[in-house]
Formats: C-alpha cells, sequence, structure tokens
C-alpha cells in the first residue's frame, strides 16, 4: 500500500484526458459539449434578427389582456372546453391500445420502425391537414390527427422502456415461455409505472395537440384562441389561455385514474360531428390528387421512352426552393436541441427538494408549467409577434417550451431520488455528485428524444412563416396543391426519420443498475 | 496495554433504539475506546445495522469524524470508479475543485486513489463506471471511499460481506492498518476472532426484544462460543427475521 508515484505506471500517475474519458457520465459530457459548441459555432448563420418597431408595447397589450380576461365575451367556451378533452382522451387512449402491442415486436422489427417512424414524424397538426381534405371538420379528422402519431410513438416508447427493464428478472424465467407471457409475468409488472406515468404525460400533450387543431379549423379551445390572437382580441385571447391553464393544472383531480374512464364515456356524447365518407372521393384523394401527376399517368411506355423521368423532372422544377428551407429545419432543430439542453439544466435542479429551497421550488415550478403549458406553436406565435419573423422567436419557443418540459421530468426523477446518508454535505456537491450523474442520463434520453420532437415542431413553426419546410407544406395546402404537400410531407418525414436515427445512435444505453446504489 | 483505562470516544446509552415505532434494541450501554477493534455480531435482522447508525449519530453529535462504509454501498452508478472514491472527500475541497475535477481530474488526487486503489486491486478500474463493476468490485470501492476519507476511526456495515473469506482477511487488515479505532458488523466469525480484539454480539432475548448478548474481549474466545448468536435455522430463523 506504500505506493510510490515514482514507481507508477503512468496511467496511475495522470488522469486521462477528458477526450479520452471512458465512464458514461463523460460520454455525456462531451455529448452536451459537443450540442453546446456546435450550437455557437452555428448561430453566426441563422436569421436572428429583430425587426418588429414595437415589440414592448404589443407585449403590454398582450399582458394587460392576459391580467384582465373577459370570459364573458367567449362564444362557447364549454363545447370547446368539452371537444379539447375529448379528442385529447379518445386520441391518446387509442393510441395507447395500438402502441402496446407493436410495442412487444418494435425491437425486432425493422419494417415496424419505419413505419412508424414515419407516422411520428409527420406533426398531428399536418396529420389534421391532410385527413382533413378527406374527412372535413370532424371528430374523425381530429381523433385520428392524434391517434396515428401517438400509436407510432407509444410503440417506441413503451419499446424502450421495457429495453431499459432489469434483465435479471426476464431470464429467470423458464426458457420456453411465450413472448406474451413474459411481458404480462416479468415485464408489465416492473414496467407499469412508468408506462402509466408516461401515458398520463402524453395525455397532457395530447391536450395541447388538441388545442392546436384549433388552427386548422377544428372547433377546439385553439380555434378561439387563434382567432382572438391574429384579431387582436387580447382580453379574450387572456381568457382562453387561462382556461387551458387551470385544465392543464386542475388535471391531477380531474385527470385521476378511476375519473377518467367516466369522463371518456361520458365525452362520446359531445364527440362529433362526424363525417359522411364518400368512398369515391376518398379513393380518388389517395390514389390520385396526392401524387405527382406524371406518376399517376404513367404507362410501360412513359417509362421507356422516358417521359415519365422528364416528366417528374418538370414537375419537381415547379416546387419552391427547398434548400434553404431544409437548412433552416435542421438548424433551427439542432439550434432548439442545444437550446433546450440548457434551458433544462439549469431550471431543473431549482425545482427539485435536494437542491432547491422552497421559494426556488415553487417559483421555478410555476414558470416550468407556464412554459411547458403553452404550446409551442402559441409561444412561437406571441414571440413572433414581439420579435418579429426570424429565427429567434423559433428558437427561443422551442428551447423554453421543450427546456421546461424535460426540467419537469429531471426534477420528478430528481426528487424520487434517495439519497444515501452519507451524502455530501453541501447543496452544490450533492447536486454535482450524487444527483447529475444519476438523472444525466435520464436527460439525456430525453433531450434526443425530443430533438426529434424538436424537428417535426420547426415544422409546424412554418405555418406562422418561418420559412422551414412546414411553411412550404402549409402553402401548398394552402393553394390546393396536395400532390406538392404530400411529397414535402414524405421529404419531411425522412429527415426526421434521419434525425431519429442519430439521435437514436447518440442516446445513452444500458441498464441504470441501481441495486447496491440504491441508498 | 496500558493499565488505567482511556477515556471513551463515545458512551452510547439508551434504552432503546428502533426505527419510528418499531424498537430494534434494549437496553445499550456501548462503550467506545480508542484503539479497539470492535466485530458486530449477529444473525441477520438482529439490529447491526441500527446500532451502527446510532454510533454514527453519537459520534456526529460529538463531532467525532469517523469514515463510514455503508451495507448498501452509497455508490453513484453512473459515476467512475475514481469519483466515487473522491466524493469521500468532497467536503474537504472547494466547489471550484469538485466541479472541475468532474470535468479533469488533478493529478495529484488521481495519484491519491490510485495510492489506495493498489492494495485494493481496482487501480485498473478507476476510469470504469460503477455499474460494469461486480460486486466484490464495487464493494472494495466502497472501502476505498471510507479510506479516501482519512479518519481515525472506520464504521462499517458489513463492508466484506461479497467477497471470499481470503481477500475479506487482506480488507479487514488494510482497514486496520489505516485506522486506529474500528466497528464493523460482520457475519464471518472466523474473522471476528482473528482481526479483532472485542466482539458485541446481538440477538432476541427470552421476550422477543433485541438485546446486547455478548460483549467481551476476544482473547481465548472460540468459534463455538458464538455459535449461540445464531440460532438454528429451521426453527428459529424466520420469526428472527420479521
Amino acid at each position: 500500500m506504500s505506493a510510490d508515484p515514482s514507481t507508477m505506471t503512468a496511467e496511475l500517475r495522470h488522469p486521462p484526458r477528458w477526450w479520452q474519458a471512458r465512464s458514461d457520465g463523460a460520454r455525456l459530457l462531451h455529448l452536451g459539449g459537443g450540442l453546446v459548441i456546435a450550437m455557437l459555432v452555428l448561430v453566426p448563420f441563422a436569421d436572428l434578427s429583430v425587426t418588429s418597431r414595437d415589440p414592448w408595447q404589443e407585449l403590454g397589450r398582450m399582458l394587460t389582456g392576459l391580467a384582465s380576461p373577459a370570459p364573458g365575451a367567449l362564444e362557447s367556451p364549454l363545447h370547446a372546453l368539452i371537444l379539447t378533452i375529448a379528442f385529447a382522451l379518445w386520441g391518446t387512449l387509442l393510441g395507447a391500445l395500438i402502441g402496446l402491442p407493436l410495442a412487444l415486436v418494435y425491437s425486432r422489427s425493422r419494417l415496424l420502425r419505419g413505419i412508424c417512424a414515419g407516422l411520428r414524424a409527420v406533426h398531428e397538426l399536418f396529420w389534421a391537414l391532410l385527413l382533413l381534405q378527406v374527412f372535413g371538420l370532424s371528430a374523425a379528422t381530429a381523433l385520428a390527427a392524434i391517434t396515428i402519431p401517438y400509436a407510432a410513438t407509444f410503440a417506441k416508447v413503451y419499446a424502450e422502456i421495457l429495453e431499459q427493464l432489469p434483465q435479471a428478472p426476464l431470464k429467470a424465467l423458464p426458457w420456453a415461455s411465450s413472448r406474451a407471457m413474459r411481458f404480462v409475468y416479468a415485464e408489465l409488472p416492473m414496467a407499469w409505472r412508468r408506462m402509466a406515468s408516461y401515458t398520463r404525460y402524453r395525455f397532457e400533450c395530447g391536450l395541447r395537440a388538441s388545442v392546436l387543431l384549433g388552427f386548422v379549423g377544428l372547433p377546439t379551445l385553439g380555434f378561439y384562441l387563434e382567432s382572438a390572437f391574429r384579431e387582436g382580441r387580447y382580453a379574450e385571447a387572456g381568457a382562453l389561455l387561462w382556461i387551458f391553464y387551470l385544465l392543464i393544472a386542475t388535471l391531477p383531480w380531474w385527470g385521476h385514474r378511476r375519473v377518467l374512464p367516466v369522463l371518456a364515456i361520458a365525452s362520446l356524447w359531445w364527440l362529433g360531428p362526424w363525417p359522411d365518407i364518400s368512398p369515391t372521393l376518398l379513393w380518388r384523394f389517395i390514389s390520385h390528387d396526392i401524387w405527382p401527376a406524371p406518376l399517376v399517368n404513367a404507362s410501360f411506355e412513359s417509362l421507356t421512352s422516358g417521359e415519365l423521368a422528364t416528366g417528374l423532372l418538370q414537375w419537381a422544377s415547379h416546387l419552391p426552393d427547398l434548400l434553404p428551407a431544409i437548412g433552416n429545419t435542421l438548424l433551427l432543430g439542432l439550434l432548439g436541441t442545444a437550446g433546450s439542453l440548457l434551458i433544462a439544466m439549469l431550471l431543473w435542479p431549482l425545482a427539485s427538494r435536494h437542491v432547491g429551497n422552497r421559494l426556488s421550488q415553487h417559483s421555478t415550478n410555476g414558470l416550468l408549467i407556464f412554459l411547458r403549458t403553452t404550446p409551442e406553436l402559441i409561444l412561437a406565435f406571441i414571440l413572433l409577434l414581439l420579435l418579429g419573423p426570424s429565427l429567434l422567436p423559433a428558437w427561443l419557443a422551442l428551447a423554453l417550451h421543450n427546456g421546461a418540459i424535460i426540467a419537469f421530468l429531471c426534477a420528478r426523477h430528481a426528487n424520487q431520488i434517495q439519497l444515501p446518508p452519507s451524502r455530501p454535505q453541501g447543496k452544490f456537491e450533492c447536486w454535482l455528485y450524487e444527483l447529475n450523474p444519476r438523472v444525466a442520463p435520464g436527460m439525456f434520453a430525453l433531450l434526443l428524444y425530443r430533438a426529434e420532437t424538436i424537428i417535426r415542431e420547426t415544422a409546424i413553426l412554418g405555418m406562422l412563416g418561418v420559412v422551414t419546410l412546414g411553411f412550404h407544406i402549409d402553402s401548398s395546402f394552402e393553394y390546393l396543391m396536395f400532390d406538392q404537400a404530400f411529397a414535402l410531407l414524405v421529404l419531411t418525414a425522412i429527415l426526421n426519420i434521419g434525425v431519429d436515427s442519430l439521435a437514436r445512435r447518440l442516446r445513452p444505453s444500458g441498464e441504470i443498475s441501481e441495486d447496491s446504489c440504491v441508498r | 496495554m496500558t493499565q488505567e483505562t482511556p477515556s471513551p470516544l463515545l458512551h452510547l446509552s439508551q434504552d432503546h433504539l428502533g426505527h419510528g415505532a418499531e424498537v430494534v434494541l434494549r437496553d445499550l450501554d456501548i462503550r467506545l475506546l480508542p484503539g479497539e477493534r470492535i466485530a458486530l455480531l449477529g444473525a441477520s435482522g438482529a439490529g447491526k445495522s441500527t446500532l451502527l447508525e446510532a454510533l454514527r449519530a453519537a459520534l456526529q453529535q460529538r463531532d467525532v469524524a469517523a469514515a463510514w462504509c455503508p451495507q448498501r454501498q452509497g455508490l453513484v452508478p453512473q459515476l467512475s470508479v475514481y469519483h466515487n472514491i473522491f466524493m469521500g472527500r468532497l467536503d474537504q475541497h472547494s466547489r471550484l475543485t469538485n466541479l472541475l475535477n468532474l470535468l479533469r481530474p488533478k493529478p495529484a488526487h488521481w495519484q491519491a486513489v490510485a495510492t489506495l486503489c493498489e492494495p485494493l486491486g481496482i487501480a485498473g478500474l478507476m476510469e470504469r463506471s460503477v455499474e460494469a463493476l461486480s460486486g466484490g468490485q464495487r464493494q472494495r470501492v466502497a472501502i476505498a471511499r471510507a479510506l479516501y476519507q482519512g479518519h481515525d476511526l472506520f464504521l462499517g456495515d458489513e463492508p466484506v460481506a461479497s467477497v471470499d473469506p481470503h481477500q475479506a482477511s487482506q480488507l479487514i487488515q488494510l482497514i486496520h492498518a489505516r485506522h486506529a479505532t474500528s466497528v464493523v458488523a460482520l457475519h464471518q466469525r472466523e474473522l471476528a476472532l482473528t482481526h479483532f480484539t472485542r466482539v458485541i454480539g446481538l440477538g432476541k432475548q427470552a421476550d422477543g426484544q433485541g438485546h446486547v448478548l455478548l460483549d467481551v474481549a476476544t482473547d481465548g474466545l472460540t468459534p463455538g462460543d458464538l455459535d449461540f448468536l445464531y440460532p438454528a435455522a429451521a426453527t428459529r430463523e424466520s420469526s428472527d427475521v420479521s
């Protein structure tokens, strides 16, 4: 034990260089550092100018509206409220029911992963825009717009939760146990709490999505919110925002697991209207309207004569200039992800019981509720009115909204950690050495999961005039150019799948075994 | 051995100890003298951990610093072995040092930890995450963290439970070489007789309450003398554990 430094091997005498460190913590450090450096390098290429003339006056008017809401001026707030809940509840429920069985085969089927990635890659709003052409402004459009991407998301996330379960109970089962029995006896009991809490969280997202569906004309809260904002009736907009905040804040009470089934059945009464679907129109839309004309009219002769190729090229030449849109989408995605990381790292300690004091916990929790409850589109909309059209309001909205979601989940995780009695004395040290290492893998897993969501959200920010791919999709729908809209949707989906697979590769893997490390 | 009794580091006298309403041990009167090597013995559930926690709390009240090696090792699975050991001295460095150490360890700290790790046989693992280690290796990391604290007094709750008897003996020797006084819960009674000066045996009396059943010097004690601390498994074990 009398180890003399001079006789030590070099490895023991010197710590590893920081880029050579191999522990999991060091890998996360490299990942986070890399993201932030990439952000700093790319910021000069983004258009972050403030172009509005008098942002403060507008902000003042908005805050006045929020401070003195006028609920009496609203037309039919109760009906909008019930529809918002019903769409979210049934959309999430159907999504979970479809997603659960898919999760069991998710990690084994490349095809399923591909299909799910494709379905997930299209934002709820764009699903609504697409389905609107077939089902009209109906409950079917709203439900399918939420159910389709959510089923794909549930399949992925449930599968990831199952992947992260401790393997010992599974290996202890008899060899011949079937997949279903393994799931029912070993995986479901272990995963239930995480799956249930994720589903609950997803329902909250569903409420936000349901509000956003109002932006395409479905009569949810968002419909009235958008028109009130656009027409500058800020007192009404304030009232609607307050209704929405109250809805989310009281979720623990009315969203109790015993109340939800009752609510689900009762809300069926209001769910509607149901569309008259004309099969011929539906078929025409699927087989004809959404495809480029040269492809629809293609025949064997046109293929061999090269007519098809020239026709497609000609069709493609009418597309808007996509390179800047793709560049902006990726740039905004990266900036949003790195920004979310910074916001999350800053805010979760303040909201956790081990680090924050009572004041910081309450005020941070209030801020987090505000930021994660307000749909990013509305956040961006407000910031856009304040700062003018550039990437800046979109970046801020993405970073604040997603960062707040991650910070909230991290703080909750941190609050569940029982620190050992031998923990360090100072709060700073506790955060640095006990909490951060335990929370960080989950935080990065969330962040890289959100990276895909962020890319998807950059698209809907296009609806506000930020020139991302979504901007061109929105305007294509507006001009009834369904073939172009659909092609751009597919392009957006491919872009998202690329980002998703990159994020999947970077995501910290490996089960976190806490067995000897719990207390 | 000096003739005059040195003043005790601690005199723990309490009529009951427990968690909340549940009483684990009754009628305690334990003196801890400097230089003693005390082995805590008893069947599982007899109250060894409870007694150690109480000793630790009492020592803390008197500002007597003690190295502490808990049963569940309290390691951070995601951090490297080096960082887990370094955590033993977080309170002795500035915030900035602690922060920078996560990013880039100082050679001096690295060497100090390496010096501790060499005799424990984990020097080659210093960069590895604790979650990648075996149970025995984790136990060594927990011991290294306790050693790194550099106190005179060592409190350990089964610090050698998951290594083989030969290694356990080596680890106890290492712990003793670096601490003047030690109180260690064990379940290998041979170790207690060969490496410790005093044995405190815990168990249940006829009234069903936990008591100190034995508190003697190890001189002349045989393993057979300790048998009564471990009642025959089939009849009593289940009721003892509950």
